[in-house]
């Protein structure tokens, strides 16, 4: 699956975007499958604008998003959810938990929405265990701190087969350690898919092995 | 800890907000259904009173019919004909499964017993398509050169004979057998032209009231005695399914036709049936449409209650089609149960009445009919559909 961004230009920052020169914004870009792709950016310039543009749950920019060569409108609903089944998983920056589910079930829902599961309940513990959240699994969403969310959603983006993860900030609530360990897993999980990822930051880091680094 | 999407959706989507309105707008459907299978139900119940083979003699019925013989009309025979424009608009009637004349003979005809039982009388014959009578004979069947013709009489007219005439004035009384014994001197005449049959008694009709000679014999006596003309029918016989139908009184009544009343005696009951089995069924509409209306309702508060959930679940990759299953589900059950519950009361209703009614010497099916079982099917493919267009336009605006 190809991403392409074509003079991508949300309307809301236009003003101040167009006033100084990103690589990104408003520039003809190609994510080349498989890559690990890292966006750099300070607060306020529209990362997380980015990702639900990448995502395709805000428009309202001019430019386009293409999707293997076509623009996100193109394709219909029912298309979209396969996508998002199969081929493009998320971490956002707020995270979205259920809260009236579990930890467990919020990660069991993204499993079994496949008919056929991609990875095992056995797996998921696996993960859990090495993110340091077995222990927390039954608690309900609303009672998790942000660092136990944070982990979560990352499981919960891992139990699907994807051939690109986006990430927002996904280490924003994790100590060090923990976010080494999140990222370790990250980088495995996307190994074993062949699949690349796009993460965006504030700051700079060393956590993975980035193919291309982008300053937004 | 396994557990179905749907399993988990459940948690997610709470549908416990709209149960009042669930619990309405299910009762409403379970009335509305009842409603519309009761008159369906009754409406099959009595066609099978009317034109079932245990209930009635035949399943089809004649009727003779003439124009009414009004003060203005005596004296003039000609306006008791029917044109043959009258004609083609009876036979084209939808009620009108056959059609035949009755042809008039156009000469004299007198008839006298055999021996010294000293009977003499002028008579007249009229003659109609086989398939309209209802004596089955052997002897109905004539050709040129017979000497003997088969003759049918009305059942009345022996009646006439033995109860009215015998008995008063001291003659005795004759039996059918008798009857169809004794050969009769039929003599037709033209002026001076004359030809002696003998006449034999083959049946009695109960269906026409006529003295009737097959149409063979008709058609040969008219060409030799009669004037060459072909005489237009003041009477005609149609075959028909239902004497009682309203359009086919109605006609005749607009026409200033007339026919034996006895047999449309049922128009009046079934008009009375029909509208009382149209204001049942047209209730059990109105309220399935309020009942499919509050489904809407229930269905809308739901999604719009959990919106925020619903539009995660969306951006999580849950596909509309998996939100509208999940959705359904919560609903199938309820309408499947609906039908069962309303199905078995006609049921249950349906074995009474076909017991009360046997012993009053009606007989209905102790068993719904498919065409209920048919319409409960039908009720709960409409409602589906229907919901299930509520539950796709409600989803799709907001995800």
């Amino acid at each position: 699956m190809q991403l392409q961004l074509e003079n991508l230009v949300p309307i809301p920052l236009r003003d101040k975007i167009l006033q100084r020169t990103s690589d990104l914004w408003n520039q003809v870009v190609t994510f080349t499958p498989g890559s690990f792709v890292k966006i750099k950016a300070p607060s306020g310039t529209g990362k997380t604008t980015l990702v639900h543009y990448l995502y395709n749950i805000r428009n309202d920019y001019s430019g386009k998003v293409l999707v293997d060569g076509q623009a996100w409108d193109a394709y219909k609903k029912d298309q979209i959810a396969r996508m998002r089944q199969q081929q493009i998983s998320v971490v956002f920056q707020d995270l979205r938990i259920f809260d009236q589910l579990t930890a467990a079930e919020n990660i069991e829902l993204k499993r079994v929405m496949l008919p056929n599961p991609y990875c095992t309940a056995e797996k998921v513990a696996e993960m859990a265990a090495r993110l340091n959240v077995s222990h927390i699994m039954n608690q309900s969403g609303k009672t998790l701190s942000y660092g136990e969310r944070q982990r979560i959603a990352i499981i919960r983006a891992l139990v699907q087969p994807f051939e690109w993860l986006i990430m927002d900030e996904p280490f924003s609530h994790l100590d060090d350690e923990n976010a080494q360990k999140a990222a370790d897993l990250i980088s495995e999980e996307c190994r074993a898919r062949n699949a690349g990822f796009i993460l965006t930051d504030l700051d700079h880091d060393n956590r993975f092995a980035y193919d291309i680094h982008f300053n937004l | 800890m396994k557990q179905s999407f749907f399993g988990l959706l459940k948690k997610i989507i709470q549908t416990g907000i709209g149960k009042g309105r669930l619990l309405m707008a299910t009762i409403g459907l379970g009335i509305a259904m009842f409603l519309l299978l009761l008159s369906i139900q009754m409406h099959t119940d009595f066609n099978q009173l009317l034109y079932n083979q245990q209930n009635q003699n035949e399943s089809v019925d004649f009727l003779v019919i003439n124009k009414k013989i009004t003060n203005d009309m005596m004296g003039q025979s000609e306006k008791s004909v029917f044109t043959p424009q009258e004609i083609a608009d009876i036979k084209k009637q939808p009620f009108t499964a056959a059609f035949g004349f009755i042809t008039s003979n156009q000469y004299k005809v007198t008839a006298a017993a055999p021996g010294d039982l000293h009977f003499y009388t002028e008579m007249f014959f009229e003659a109609v398509p086989d398939t309209f009578i209802d004596v089955k004979s052997e002897d109905w069947k004539w050709q040129a050169g017979d000497n003997t013709i088969p003759i049918i009489l009305p059942n009345d007219f022996l009646n006439l004979y033995n109860f009215g005439y015998a008995l008063s004035q001291g003659l005795p009384q004759i039996s059918q057998e008798t009857i169809k014994a004794l050969p009769m001197k039929i003599t037709i005449s033209k002026g001076l032209l004359t030809q002696e049959f003998t006449g034999r008694i083959v049946g009695f009709s109960d269906r026409i009231t006529s003295f009737l000679v097959p149409g063979s014999f008709m058609e040969w006596a008219n060409g030799k005695f009669g004037n060459g003309v072909e005489a237009a029918p003041s009477r005609v016989i149609i075959k028909t399914k239902d004497p009682s139908n309203p359009v086919l009184v109605k006609y005749l009544e607009d026409k200033g036709y007339s026919t034996n009343q006895d047999k449309l005696k049922y128009s009046k009951t079934k008009v009375i049936v029909q509208t009382i089995v149209s204001v049942i069924g047209f209730f059990g509409l109105i309220l399935l449409l309020f009942a499919l209306l509050v489904f809407s309702m229930f269905i809308q508060v739901v999604i719009a209650s959990c919106k925020r959930e619903i539009q995660l679940l969306v951006t999580l990759g849950t596909a509309p089609r998996q939100l509208q299953r999940y959705l359904m589900r919560q609903f199938v059950p309820l309408y499947i149960f609906t039908a069962i519950i309303s199905l078995l009361l006609i049921t249950g209703l349906q074995w009474k009445a076909a017991g009360v009614l046997a012993g009053m010497n009606m007989f209905v099916s102790s068993w719904i009919s498919p065409g209920t079982a048919g319409a409960a099917l039908l009720v709960i493919v409409l409602v589906y559909i229907v919901n299930l267009q509520s539950v796709k336009r409600y989803i799709n605006e907001i995800s």
